[in-house]
């Protein structure tokens, strides 16, 4: 409960630097209603996936498969959509057929990820890097290599409209990210999953089912992924297989600055919250400073390893202090040999 | 003969084998000396790369960032040797590797100090060496009239030549000595070192290499450096062989070929596990199959396709067969 308070409260420190920061250095061009809109807009895309992916690291695993998931419902979904003309079917018919297609290929994706991991035990690294890989495939050869384009006009309300003022697609994120922390806080899935991901032995016997857990942590990341090919391909009224490469990287950045650790026990969609508005608050940072592409992946990559040093080192002022109260009170004085597990 | 038989690399060999057979009827071309040259030409960086893959693998970690060190160190080291004006292969191979080692040591040492995953550290490096490179070395692609006479040489050499009916030669080209020589070496030191077997050691149970005392962290710089330093390596034989370098080559590409490839050898993707002779196996069968779907009759999207699948399928069916394996082991010790 603490180590959740602190990781927290931490993030919210640094986004209220970053925000300081911003507002100090580029109030022209960062204290405007329509940069505060346009990030609404941004957001909601790579921040699904990295709910997703949050939720694959809780459990231990990685879901490296989540963009391509997202390419591929989005082909298929798309491919249907864009005939809406000639189907000759109601146009409130074909959104929901539409969007019904899109969530169940995204779940069939997660399905099968969560099969290969559970069952075949094959690591989540590289089942998800497989199914990454297959998937993108299924959509090349589906498209060709091309954008499909042209869906019915009431579809793009998912990706342009605004409902009460604020864009459609922060409204589904802020749903999502409520269910998706309830599931993670009031239901059993999500305490199996915390579980798992702390020690998957001692779920074992405490009669939890590791494999319906694992399955289970799949198809929800599958879904979280097919909710965002709904966002994108609404969003830009077309879609081409290969888009959005770089929010793999995106999300597991964000999981991971969240607080998310990836040995697997501990997450929280509030964490993750914080994390995505401060990434999102840095990318348009950048874009206003107009740094290149390239700048920013670097940017990320060096972010991606502070993180992680940063939880290095209080891992071990933690461990630290604890050695100490130990030391204090004499009699369990074991975990000594723990902080000295690398003196070699 | 039994023991042939349990082995992943017989039936690997075996499909090779019946795959070829299929080409080879629709195309006669394709069992040829001059078509076994050309694919051992140009599948000798992605073997190369593959080989550190493997090393990597069998400590027990992963390693993403390898696309990225071979394109950075290739695009740094072409510029260098323009604009150095000193047109030397040895230069060039130098200024690579100088740069390969580096780059594996900067992975070696978050892994090692810091402990972190070494996919996470992977991910993060592969970004900020493509990203600092695009951003501060620069984008334009070399084209084959500015590259240096070295690497056009490195590519065009042979070790021998034959020449066909017509009178025009064609040859094995070098960059096979290459690999040879990088086959022997990482044998070598995987069979005859200390430091070999402890690779091997930290892949099957890092707890027990830690308490039998052998440094980690060592042997951590040393594997993320010779995959740099292979990745280098592949570096210069692509644009030898391409005779262009263009800065978002390899990085796309690559990655997943090479991955296939290994865990169709047999590699465990836990560590611990795997052959050479595997490994090199499993780049004849990806290289094969790369490059010649289109005569199957399947347009070149599939390609993409049937490498996911190649990895899922391969990952799939070695874990459950040491799953059964385990299951029968341990019935065999309850009897």
């Amino acid at each position: 409960m603490n180590s959740k308070l602190s990781n927290n409260l931490t993030l919210f420190c640094i986004l209220l630097v970053v925000t300081g920061i911003m507002t100090v250095f580029l109030p022209a061009q960062f204290l405007t209603l329509r940069n505060f809109t346009s990030m609404g807009l941004q957001f909601p895309e790579y921040g699904l996936l990295a709910l997703a992916n949050m939720l694959a690291m809780i459990t231990g695993g990685i879901d490296l498969s989540v963009v391509s998931i997202a390419s591929l419902s989005g082909v298929i979904s798309a491919s249907f959509l864009s005939q809406y003309a000639t189907l000759g079917l109601p146009v409130g018919t074909v959104i929901l057929v539409g969007i019904l297609i899109a969530l169940t290929v995204s779940v069939l994706c997660g399905l099968l990820n969560g099969v290969i991991i559970a069952y075949a035990r094959v690591p989540a690294i590289i089942a998800t890097l497989g199914t990454q890989g297959l998937f993108l495939g299924i959509s090349i050869i589906i498209t060709k290599g091309h954008g499909i384009g042209g869906f019915p006009p009431a579809f793009l309300f998912i990706g342009n409209g605004s409902v009460l003022g604020m864009p459609t697609q922060f409204v589904i994120f802020v749903i999502i990210a409520l269910l998706v922390g309830l599931v993670l806080t009031r239901t059993p899935q999500g305490f199996s999953m915390l579980m798992y991901g702390s020690s998957p032995q001692v779920a074992r016997f405490s009669g939890i089912n590791n494999e319906m857990v694992l399955i289970k942590t799949y198809v929800l990341t599958g879904l979280l992924s097919g909710v965002a090919s709904l966002v994108i391909i609404s969003g830009v009224n077309s879609i081409r297989p290969g888009y959005g490469a770089d929010y793999l990287l995106l999300s597991i950045l964000i999981a991971i600055l969240g607080g998310t650790d990836p040995a697997g026990g501990f997450g929280t969609v509030l964490g993750l919250t914080l994390a995505i508005f401060i990434m999102q608050i840095l990318q348009s940072g950048l874009n206003i400073l107009s740094f290149s592409p390239f700048m920013k992946k670097f940017i990320w990559g060096l972010l991606l390893l502070a993180v992680m040093v940063f939880h290095y080192y209080r891992r071990m002022y933690a461990l630290r202090r604890a050695v100490r109260k130990s030391s204090q009170n004499p009699p369990p004085a074991a975990p000594k040999e723990a902080l000295s597990g690398q003196s070699a | 003969m039994k023991a042939l038989l349990r082995r992943n690399e017989f039936y690997l060999l075996l499909v090779i084998v019946v795959f070829s057979l299929a080409i080879t009827i629709v195309n006669p071309a394709f069992f040829t000396v001059e078509n076994m040259f050309d694919l051992l030409r140009s599948s000798s960086g992605m073997a190369i790369l593959a080989v550190g893959f493997f090393v990597v693998l069998l400590s027990g970690g992963i390693d993403i960032s390898f696309p990225a060190v071979a394109i950075v160190a290739q695009y740094i080291t072409v510029n260098a040797i323009i604009s150095l004006g000193i047109d030397n292969l040895w230069l060039a191979f130098a200024i690579s590797s100088a740069i390969g080692i580096a780059f594996g040591a900067v992975n070696a040492f978050f892994i090692s100090v810091f402990r972190i995953p070494t996919f996470i550290v992977t991910l993060g490096t592969m970004n900020i060496f493509h990203g600092a490179m695009l951003e501060f070395v620069g984008t334009k692609a070399v084209n084959a009239g500015q590259l240096p006479n070295a690497f056009k040489g490195f590519g065009l050499a042979d070790i021998f030549s034959l020449h066909r009916a017509d009178g025009t030669a064609y040859g094995l080209s070098v960059f096979f000595l290459v690999l040879v020589g990088v086959i022997l070496v990482t044998w070598v030191i995987l069979k005859y070192t200390v430091l070999g077997r402890v690779i091997y050691a930290m892949g099957g149970n890092m707890e027990a290499v830690k308490r039998s005392g052998f440094n980690i962290r060592r042997t951590q710089f040393f594997i993320y450096c010779y995959v740099g330093f292979l990745a280098s390596i592949m570096g210069i034989i692509h644009v030898s062989l391409i005779r262009y370098s263009n800065a978002t080559y390899i990085i796309d590409s690559e990655l997943l070929h090479v991955i296939a490839a290994v865990i169709l050898g047999g590699a465990s993707i836990l560590g611990g596990s795997g052959t050479l002779t595997g490994t090199l196996l499993g780049v004849v069968m990806i290289s094969i199959l790369e490059k010649n779907l289109v005569l199957l009759g399947l347009s070149s999207y599939w390609q993409q396709f049937f490498v996911g699948l190649i990895i899922v399928l391969g990952v799939s069916i070695t874990h459950i067969q040491k799953r059964i394996q385990n299951r029968r082991s341990l019935a065999l010790a309850r009897e």
